[in-house]
């Protein structure tokens, strides 16, 4: 099967982390290697990518505008050399945010209450169908 | 509280009757003879005076008012203290959340709450590139004095009890700054803030500096509800929130100050949960571990050292995105056990909060949920209603026992503060479960996991109602209020006299590293025009906090 998908997971604030911590279990027990980004800046987490060579990005977005968050992380993502990383968000996403951010180029919106197996799967698909990680393998 | 004979004659009796009911349960598919709660509790179908034998009313129960207080810290409970209907606020700039203040306040609201939009109280400015997306959203922004300044305007400080969410001492400088430039003295200064318990000069300087000088303000702060929403049990709420108290309370004995001169100012953010009895119960076992902890513990004597009083959130994690509208029913059925627990205080969360900052319109729906318990119900109107009830009894004995076992484990691992990588560990495995438990249906979701609508007819007519209203019923954030929030940071640095704020802040980094009370010198710099991500500049200097960002904590590790 080759080597394990690495997932990066970054939060937008402080408070609220219940979702952040399922998923990462929830992710770590479906076989998926995930690197805790913590709370981190588009800017840090871009970085963080670099240096951890992940196959994904995950931002868990609830506090912030995720436009806003997104259109920054492409933007850093592009100026890095990492634009072949596919891009997921969690968290509280309005309907219309969400259709910016797939115009944007994310993947995959996920909102409360997805079931954890249908975002397993969906990473592990977009990890299967990304270039990036094709390389790498 | 019964007579061993009763309990005797009644061991026959109950036993026949519950073979009966077994008999019954088990020809019916799918019925259970045992229930197990939210918080993992595993309960009966009825409940006698056999589960409540241990039970002495005076000891264990007693009256309002008086030691345990199992019943209730005051009294007469709400027939003369009126439940501090307290809706969290916190959007745009300080304009917004104050004209939100002043909304609420007409609808009826008694007490105040702000959230700023820095979580972690160590935020950068608003201008700052870390923190684009962030300004003003999820809480308002708060830069500098002048920003506490239109929050408050209008509002006044001594009728409103106001509660600040944030562990930052410049937050709390900027109320007392503004407190002496309307003249009121401190010794007659009200509020509360999040001061989070944690073993940090910041936290213990807030709360020594309030014992001593603004005696009245809670500044020491169990916030449990958000340990609670990151998914632990009941009996975890009360056992961690005790369990970190008792560490607080260690350092502040330790700078001099006697348990009595700071306890009462420590209160609880608490949770209300879905499992209706439990919670109410939980309410009640909280206040009688508090009492009797503390004083057989610590040796507090006075009754308000002993009274554990709380604001309660009413439980997130199970309001939903599908068919938003039932979540105005879990919040009511939330808000009900809180009250029936005899809460101080109480925010109920509006039914669009899975989806967006609430708006007046969900906001004032939740004011009027507390409204209707208080005024249409009559439930506020006997004290502890629930008391003597066989279940609730048996549940406030087993939820207390849980609760000590736990703070046992706690203190072998080293106490609250030590502990804390540990009941993190707890919270999100309890969390974990607890999804899965949804994810399979095991656990009922309407509208998630049962009683799913194709076509969410509620949600259209969310949407309707936003397209059509002339109100606004969805919040929908602007990207302008940042530009708006820059402009009133900039009119603060222009207008500030830099040499007399490069004095006062080279006092308060004196005063830290002197190991004074930083909250007297800090007070003197807001009111020169320092901002929070000034402040927070200093404290990540002084105290060798990593990096100067705006974020307490990036680690990159991998998840086992």
């Amino acid at each position: 099967m080759g080597q394990k998908i690495r997932f990066l997971l970054s939060r937008d604030d402080f408070y609220h982390q219940r979702g952040y911590w399922v998923l990462a279990k929830a992710l770590s027990d479906g076989g998926i290697e995930v690197v805790l980004g913590g709370i981190q800046t588009p800017q840090d987490t871009v970085e963080t990518a670099i240096e951890e060579d992940v196959d994904l990005i995950g931002y868990r977005i609830m506090n912030a505008s995720p436009r806003i968050l997104i259109q920054i992380l492409f933007e850093k993502m592009a100026k890095r050399g990492i634009k072949d990383v596919p891009v997921v968000v969690g968290g509280i996403v309005p309907e219309k945010d969400e259709a910016i951010l797939r115009g944007l180029g994310v993947k995959e919106v996920f909102h409360p209450f997805t079931p954890l197996k249908t975002i397993l799967e969906s990473v592990k698909t977009i990890a299967a169908e990304s270039t990036k990680r094709q390389e790498r393998i | 509280m019964f007579k061993e004979e009763l309990i005797e004659e009644l061991k026959d009796i109950q036993e026949r009757y519950e073979a009966d009911v077994n008999r019954v349960l088990s020809k019916i598919p799918g019925a259970e003879s045992e229930h197990v709660t939210y918080s993992g509790m595993k309960v009966k179908p009825l409940y006698t005076p056999r589960d409540m034998a241990q039970t002495d009313f005076l000891k264990d129960i007693s009256f309002p008012g008086q030691y345990p207080f199992t019943r209730g810290v005051f009294e007469a409970g709400y027939l003369t203290r009126d439940l501090h209907i307290r809706q969290v606020t916190g959007l745009g700039t300080a304009e917004e959340t104050n004209e939100r203040w002043k909304f609420l306040l007409s609808q009826g609201a008694n007490a105040l709450s702000v959230v700023p939009d820095d979580g972690s109280g160590n935020r950068a400015d608003s201008d700052d590139e870390r923190v684009r997306g962030l300004v003003g959203k999820g809480g308002v922004a708060l830069d500098t004095l002048y920003d506490y300044e239109t929050l408050f305007d209008g509002i006044d400080m001594l009728k409103y009890p106001v509660h600040i969410i944030t562990t930052n001492a410049f937050a709390l400088a900027c109320y007392l700054a503004l407190a002496q430039r309307r003249g009121i003295d401190f010794r007659e200064l009200r509020g509360s803030m999040s001061n989070w318990m944690r073993p940090e000069t910041e936290c213990l300087d807030i709360m020594e500096f309030c014992a001593r000088d603004v005696p009245l303000f809670n500044a020491g702060y169990l916030d449990m509800r958000n340990v609670r929403e990151g998914g632990c049990t009941a009996a975890q709420e009360i056992a961690f929130g005790v369990a970190i108290a008792m560490a607080g309370c260690n350092g502040l004995i330790e700078r001099g100050l006697h348990i009595d001169d700071f306890l009462h100012r420590l209160t609880w953010f608490v949770n209300s949960g879905p499992e209706f009895f439990e919670e109410a119960a939980k309410f009640r076992a909280m206040r009688r571990i508090w009492a009797r902890t503390f004083r057989e513990d610590y040796g507090a004597k006075a009754p308000r050292s002993l009274m554990c009083r709380m604001h309660c959130q009413t439980y997130a994690p199970t309001l939903t995105l599908q068919q938003p509208f039932n979540n105005l029913i879990r919040s009511t059925i939330h808000a009900l056990a809180a009250i029936l627990g005899g809460v101080q205080s109480l925010h109920v969360n509006s039914f669009d909060e899975a989806l967006a900052i609430p708006t007046e319109f969900s906001a004032a729906l939740s004011v009027r949920t507390q409204q209707i318990i208080d005024l249409e119900t009559g439930v506020t109107k006997v004290i502890d209603p629930l008391g003597g009830s066989y279940y609730t009894e048996w549940l406030t004995d087993r939820i207390e026992e849980e609760a000590m076992e736990i703070i046992g484990v706690i203190q072998s691992k080293g106490g609250g503060f030590k502990a804390w990588d540990w009941m993190c560990s707890e919270i999100r495995s309890a969390a974990l479960k607890n999804q899965q438990e949804f994810d399979s249906g095991k656990k009922k979701l309407v509208g998630v996991n049962t009683l799913v609508e194709e076509d969410d007819i509620q949600m259209r007519a969310l949407k309707t109602l936003q397209e059509h209203a002339d109100f606004e019923a969805l919040f929908e954030y602007s990207d302008s209020v940042a530009d708006k929030q820059i402009a009133r940071l900039n009119k603060v640095r222009e207008e500030r006299d830099n040499k007399k704020l490069e004095e006062a802040k080279g006092e308060l980094v004196d005063a830290i590293n002197a190991k004074q009370n930083m909250i007297p010198p800090l007070i003197d710099a807001v009111k020169s025009g320092m901002t929070r991500g000034e402040f927070a500049l200093v404290k990540s200097q002084v105290f060798n906090m990593p990096g100067e960002g705006p974020y307490i904590c990036s680690p990159s590790s991998v998840l086992a």
